[in-house]
């Protein structure tokens, strides 16, 4: 066996030095509350780390870890005793000074110190749960110096102070501020908030609370959010620069509880000043500012809201009632629609597009505008007007955003199907008198129509476009085979129109000139020669005629008048001075017309072809009539056709309103079937509440209609009442 | 990343004295504390160290120590060997150190 070199492994004693001396931990401890004493005194320099980290060591290797701890803890109190005193000391403004540097120097010891003591920091302090050297120093420096009582008050009432000379425009030392604010900090949450937080906010809710009865007593509102903005702004640039982060949603709490929430009420309301005035004169800069303090306090947008919702429902109202406005029904929907921009813009600019604001707008608007049943009549013709002549010469995105603005206004109306009726009349004679400006934009609004209510809606609007263009085809095909017959017949043109697309129209008993006749008599012939089964009949009330008169003293005219108006004229080729009994006799038009048409003939300025005996605005049934050979006119063209849509007038409008409650009830009444044919049982009130839901898109029905059809199906037996409980209906299959 | 290339004087209990690299030497916490702590101690000002309880050997070592732990925290992966004698001692000098 080969003697390895077999290194002797001998655990020798320690090499350190044994302790055999008992005042060992005595002079250890000695040399380092020396150090400590000169790390104070900043006299750092001359020593050495390494001996004062290797004293330490062996303190706490030897068991001595104990007294070194309570050695630290009793040399510093009496250093910091020390220092409290001078701070105490210090004059004024000093005193913050004192504080503030009298506070970094000792955070500098205290981490020289605790470099010193990280063994201990390390191992004697885990092991015996007591505070680490960097904590335990700010714990010292809590209790000695900011917490004895003469400098917690002093310190507390100094930063109040400054802050409150800044508020008032005083500039203050502010690295000063944030460096105590961020000592007490370092002191412990609890610190911070007992010491300067809580104190803080109290004074400042004081102070504001002042400064709002101040404001609000001398300043308008716009004047007032400007200040109370400004202040807003001011806290949270404080908080920045010098205050702890979490303080900012505090203090902003304050000022808005202060000086938003508690005047909100007062503000909106003032007079000349408040909310309805920046909403009446635009003041887009006040709003926006309104609405950016408002949205921080609770119940702060809902009270603007509310304000602005009776505002605007207020003005709407007197808009729709005021008679002055309804004379003019194209005015009227313009300055709803002025309204509506004015607003739109107002909740764009100020209120950050807010829908809770657009849903405020659109329930007022749809509120008002149903309160005037004529809504619907008037939108039509204002679409009329437009599609007339307000459109000529309007880009196609123009009148997009015009037909875009009429639809947003139809949304509104609860009474669809009234609209549906008047915009058929007026498209009817447009149609007929080839009056519309564009057919693109015609057709453009029947399909935005579609979109929004479906295909019943429009599909027999659709259908009058059809007749008009079959019509030119089926003219062309009668002057190509019939042509030569015709010589010297008038010309004629012929709209042929479906019933069930136009709207009813009575039939109206009118004697057609012989000449018109003849050549009619051949249309209609060749008509049905080639569309079998079918019946035609001439609407009088609707056509128009191009008549060339001659007058005394030479002058040719080309007058375009109605048909019944043609009727009339014709007579007078054949004699002159006719009676009123003459002229009904031969024409058989009905009395409301005829007059209406001898009105128009005679008694208006600048288109009187007739004279009437005796003079005066009215007809009346012993009139004479006479050819007027004194017309002068500065055109050749001169029309008095009477075709125009316009506003209805009170008969008429009764007759279109019956007209659109009878077609109500057989919707009223298909619904009810559907409904009952699913449901199979119902009771009374829940088929009200199903019947209003499925019609609310076209109209608003009305319970006793719905109860009356219910009645009317059961006796047509499509329903029956349930035999114990007279609420419940049963579906009959 | 490193800072410039500064060096430090390590002295042993027998007066070797042993020229580190500073980012060495700052493997030991006690003596990166000692060197980044304020105020000036004497140790910072002329960037020597006196270690009267380590003896040379040990002391070598634990340079040696603080280039192959850099060296291993880059990715070299070798293996640090120690005399079984120098076990306690080194143990102890490098509680001591924090190391």
């Amino acid at each position: 066996m080969s003697s390895q070199k077999k290194k002797n492994f001998q655990i020798e004693a320690f090499k350190h030095r044994v302790v055999v001396d008992p005042k060992y931990a005595e002079k250890t401890w000695k040399i380092l509350e020396h150090a400590i004493h000169e790390i104070y005194n900043h006299n750092a320099s001359g020593l050495s780390f390494e001996e004062l980290y290797r004293n330490a060591y062996n303190m706490v290797l030897h068991k001595f870890g104990e007294k070194l701890y309570t050695g630290l803890v009793s040399t510093m109190t009496s250093h910091l005793k020390e220092i409290a005193l001078s701070i105490e000391a210090s004059q004024g403004a000093l005193f913050l000074e004192e504080l503030e540097r009298k506070w970094t120097e000792h955070n500098k010891a205290l981490q020289m110190i605790r470099d010193i003591l990280m063994y201990m920091d390390r191992t004697f302090i885990p092991s015996t749960h007591k505070t680490p050297v960097h904590e335990l120093g700010l714990n010292l420096w809590r209790d000695n110096i900011v917490h004895t009582i003469k400098i917690q008050t002093r310190l507390r009432d100094r930063l109040l102070e400054l802050v409150q000379r800044e508020r008032s425009g005083e500039v203050i030392d502010r690295g000063l501020m944030r460096n105590v604010i961020k000592m007490l900090m370092d002191l412990g949450p609890s610190v911070y908030q007992e010491d300067f937080e809580k104190p803080f906010l109290r004074l400042s809710a004081d102070f504001y609370r002042g400064e709002s009865q101040l404001f609000i007593e001398s300043c308008d509102c716009g004047d007032y959010l400007k200040k109370a903005e400004k202040r807003l702004n001011e806290e949270i640039e404080r908080v920045s620069h010098y205050l702890d982060a979490k303080s900012e949603v505090k203090i902003t709490n304050v000022v808005e509880k202060e000086m938003i929430e508690s005047q909100m009420t007062r503000l909106v309301h003032m007079e000349n000043s408040g909310l309805v005035n920046m909403l009446m004169n635009d003041k887009y800069d006040d709003l926006g500012r309104m609405y950016n303090l408002f949205r921080r306090v609770p119940n702060g947008l809902s009270l603007i809201r509310d304000v602005m919702t009776s505002h605007i429902r207020e003005t709407g109202k007197q808009l729709v009632t005021d008679p002055e406005r309804l004379k003019d029904p194209v005015d009227f929907v313009q300055r709803l629609l002025d309204e509506k921009d004015k607003n739109d813009k107002i909740i764009h600019l100020a209120f950050n597009n807010d829908k809770m604001f657009q849903n405020a707008l659109n329930s007022s608007f749809e509120h008002f505008i149903n309160l005037n049943v004529r809504s619907p009549e008037f939108i039509s013709l204002f679409v009329d007007d437009k599609l007339r002549k307000g459109l000529k010469g309007v880009s196609e995105e123009d009148v997009e955003t015009v037909l875009d603005k009429v639809m947003m206004l139809f949304r509104y109306l609860q009474e669809k199907d009234v609209f549906e009726k008047y915009y058929k009349q007026h498209l009817a004679k447009r149609l007929l008198s080839n009056k519309s400006v564009s057919e693109d934009a015609e057709r453009s609004l029947i399909l935005k129509l579609k979109t929004e209510c479906g295909y019943q809606f429009t599909s027999k609007l659709e259908g009058m476009f059809t007749d008009i263009k079959t019509s030119d085809d089926t003219m062309q095909g009668f002057y190509a085979a019939m042509g030569h017959e015709l010589g010297d017949s008038p010309s004629l043109a012929v709209h042929v129109l479906t019933t069930g697309s136009w709207p009813t129209q009575l039939t109206t008993t009118c004697n057609l000139p012989p000449e018109i006749l003849t050549v009619c008599d051949k249309f209609k012939t060749y008509y049905l020669g080639t569309h079998n089964g079918r019946r035609l009949t001439w609407q009088t009330n609707m056509g128009s005629a191009d008549i060339k008169a001659t007058f005394n003293k030479g002058q040719k005219h080309e007058l375009n008048v109605s048909t019944y108006q043609m009727c009339v004229l014709m007579l007078f080729n054949n004699g002159d001075g006719l009676s009123y009994t003459e002229i009904e006799q031969a024409t058989e038009i009905p009395t409301l017309e005829l007059k209406r048409c001898l009105q128009s003939l005679a008694c208006v300025k600048g288109k009187n072809v007739l004279r009437k005996e005796p003079m005066g605005k009215d007809i009346g049934e012993d009139d004479t009539f006479f050819f007027n050979d004194k017309f002068a006119s500065k055109f050749y063209k001169v029309k008095i056709g009477t075709v125009v849509a316009q506003k209805e007038s009170e008969p008429e409008k009764l007759e279109t309103r019956q007209r659109v409650e009878e077609d109500r009830k057989p919707q009223i009444e298909a619904a009810i079937v559907r409904i009952m044919k699913a449901r199979r049982v119902l009771d009374h009130n829940n088929i009200v509440a199903e019947v209003t839901k499925q019609l609310q898109s076209r109209f608003l029905p009305n319970p006793v209609v719905i109860k009356k059809r219910i009645e009317s199906l059961i006796e047509r037996e499509f329903l029956e009442r349930d035999k114990d409980d007279r609420k419940l209906y049963r579906y009959l299959a | 990343m490193m800072k410039k290339d500064e060096c430090v004087k390590l002295i042993s209990a027998e007066g070797f004295e042993f020229i580190v690299d500073i980012n060495a030497a700052m493997v030991s916490q006690t003596i990166r504390n000692m060197l980044t702590s304020p105020g000036g101690f004497a140790e910072t000002e002329h960037r020597e160290v006196r270690f009267p309880e380590i003896s040379t050997t040990i002391l070598e070592k634990i340079c040696q120590y603080f280039y192959w732990s850099l060296q291993y925290a880059s990715g070299k992966e070798t293996e640090f060997h120690i005399e079984p004698e120098l076990t306690l001692e080194l143990m102890m000098a490098a509680n001591y150190l924090h190391t």
